[in-house]
């Protein structure tokens, strides 16, 4: 063969290969409102920066016909390329093949550049798609699933993780999604479940959709499995170009820093409102804190009584962790829990400094709360902060009572810089409560028992409910302003580092999960 | 997914106005009387094992529930006199209804 002919072969080979599952599977998949896998990996990378690998990977099946049979890619596209001119590595299943089945060698695809993404120290975006196991395959196709949950694991903490649900992904497939940090889902595009509405089904009885179940909103805002919820698939990509911007590539640098910009709605001094029983949204108080008054939530339709995320200050990358007085009063519960401790663990893992915004009752009372665990689940975020190394700032706006005063960042647990507004109330419990307890004999002797329990509520105020008595100790370090909170920030941020090491007399610690 | 109106939410005698979202805080409904043999699982009764008038210990089982590919052993969970049966073989049953009581022995 001459060398032309060579081309031209190889032209014709890599023309077949690009067109997946053919045209007739394509249209199916853009008649399920989905776009291909190439164009998933054109949405997220930077134009012309993918250099795809493995094009040429066969499937290794020998059983049930499938020997006979040609699956493009094996079904999963694969590769590197740049987000911001910042490299990722990338892989794609391709539903339009074979339904996105994953085989040994479509699994061999996927952890080829994991392997890539930890060696040369890049984040991985894993965009899912796929009818689950290749049953032909059998368990060699099992063992394309531990290897890829195996590499997940050994990543996490080096480099960034992510995946985008865009289509189903459903059994085991399901678990590398959740080893990864962050998950994103499409409405009425995504479905996530174990085991999915025909199971349970036969086996309980139950009738249920696949949406109900396991769709995108199920995801975002009941089961907290997914960190983002878009309405398109090209709204998920920005999402995720605008995550990456915020991350360092490894968990060896710091996060890039951009230029640092002023608040657009800076913070006055009258924020939250007088009744300290009044409600407000605290994400008004993190947008008057942080850089251009940009906050990019985390999880924000599930636990919405904690708020998380990220934003910038003086350019730097922060993680935002912060009581909603505006929804259950900011109370922590399981479900608020293990979302601030995942993601403050997530910070610490890479090199973003934490500010806490405090202003909770305390513990969410109840029979759910203690049969579900609420006391392990709680110390989650006692542990979380503990472990944490990164630098640590909190400021007390409003109420911190009791063991949530202790729980969000307090200095007993290592926060490097506490900060205090005029209206924090740093007490073992709100006035009411206290003065019942404390002078419930008083009170139940008096002439006017009514008249007597206001007035021990209000003396209980005047002397506990303030920053003064745990300023006096040193537990917090400046009361200021609202409006000043910003420079005082600031100026910590300028002597915080990113470089601290962790314990090095354990193997890993055993935090409760 | 919109916010919610606000409600109430009364934590160590303090009243908050806050949203209250659905499901977040329930009423005690569940009960904790070990006598009440109540299905954990959704499911099918294959075979009773037990009548009113029995005489059952600890560890006894009372009945065959198909649930999970598998049929489960329901059993007393304490030393007592089965007082009612409230399913019969065949019955589909929900989580958490009750299939027996048993007056505890003292």
């Amino acid at each position: 063969m001459s060398i032309a002919n060579k081309i031209n072969d190889f032209l014709k080979r890599v023309s077949r290969l690009i067109m997946g599952g053919g045209e007739e599977a394509v249209a199916k998949q853009k008649k399920r409102g989905k776009l291909t896998a190439r164009e998933r990996i054109a949405y997220l990378l930077d134009s012309e920066s993918f250099l795809e690998t493995d094009i040429f990977v066969e499937h290794a099946g020998r059983d049930f016909g499938l020997d006979k049979k040609k699956l493009a890619g094996d079904g999963v596209i694969t590769g590197y390329g740049s987000v911001d001119q910042r490299p990722v590595a990338v892989f794609a299943q391709d539903f339009t093949v074979a339904g996105g089945s994953l085989g040994k060698m479509h699994a061999a695809k996927i952890t080829k550049v994991m392997d890539i993404a930890g060696k040369m120290k890049m984040p991985l975006v894993g965009i899912n798609d796929s009818g689950g196991a290749r049953i032909q395959e059998g368990v060699d196709s099992l063992c394309g699933y531990g290897d890829i949950f195996y590499r997940n694991t050994i990543l996490s903490g080096v480099v960034p993780q992510i995946s985008v649900i865009l289509g189903p992904c459903a059994g085991g497939a399901v678990y590398s999604p959740a080893l990864t940090d962050f998950v994103f889902v499409v409405d009425k595009i995504s479905k996530m479940f174990i085991t999915g509405p025909q199971v349970i089904k036969s086996v309980l009885g139950e009738e249920i959709s696949q949406e109900e179940l396991g769709g995108a909103r199920t995801q975002a805002a009941i089961t907290g499995n997914a960190h983002f919820f878009a309405e398109s698939e090209q709204e998920a990509f920005e999402q995720i170009r605008r995550l990456l911007s915020f991350l360092p590539s490894h968990s060896g640098e710091d996060p890039p820093a951009v230029p640092p910009a002023e608040p657009r709605h800076p913070l006055g001094d009258h924020v939250i409102p007088d009744d300290r029983r009044m409600a407000y949204s605290v994400k008004d108080i993190v947008r008057g804190v942080l850089d251009d008054s940009d906050f990019f939530e985390v999880q924000e339709h599930y636990a919405r009584n904690i708020v998380i995320g990220f934003g910038r200050l003086g350019g730097r990358t922060v993680g935002v962790v912060a009581n909603q007085p505006r929804v259950l009063a900011g109370v922590l519960d399981v479900d608020a829990s293990d979302k601030a401790a995942r993601f403050i663990r997530f910070c610490d893992s890479f090199r973003i400094p934490l500010i806490t915004f405090v202003d909770t009752p305390g513990y969410l009372p109840g029979t759910d709360q203690e049969y579900a665990g609420v006391i392990r689940h709680g110390a989650k975020i006692l542990y979380s902060y503990s472990e944490a190394t990164v630098p640590k700032m909190t400021v007390i706006m409003r109420k911190a009572y009791g063991g949530a005063y202790i729980a969000m960042c307090s200095r007993h647990l290592g926060a490097d810089f506490v900060i205090a507004w005029p209206t924090a109330e740093i007490a073992v419990m709100g006035s009411e409560g206290a003065a019942n307890i404390i002078f419930r004999k008083e009170i139940a002797a008096a002439e006017d028992p009514e008249k007597l329990r206001r007035q021990k509520i209000e003396e209980y105020e005047k002397e506990f409910a303030n920053p003064y008595k745990a300023a006096s100790r040193g537990y917090v370090d400046v009361v200021e302003r609202p409006s000043a909170t910003r420079s005082a920030l600031l100026k910590a941020m300028k002597v915080a580092r990113t470089d601290r090491p962790h314990q090095q007399d354990r193997r890993h610690g055993n935090m409760p999960v | 997914m919109k916010d919610e109106e606000l409600g109430r939410l009364n934590i160590d005698y303090t009243t908050y106005t806050t949203e209250v979202p659905e499901g977040s805080v329930t009423p005690f409904r569940g009960s904790t009387d070990l006598g009440e043999v109540r299905a954990v699982i959704p499911g099918t009764v294959v075979e009773v094992r037990t009548a009113p008038g029995d005489t059952v210990e600890d560890g006894d089982v009372l009945l065959l529930l198909d649930a999970m590919k598998m049929h489960n052993e329901v059993c007393a969970e304490v030393d007592g006199r089965v007082e009612e049966v409230a399913v019969e073989a065949g019955d589909r049953v929900e989580k958490g209804q009750l299939l027996v009581r048993i007056t505890q022995s003292q």
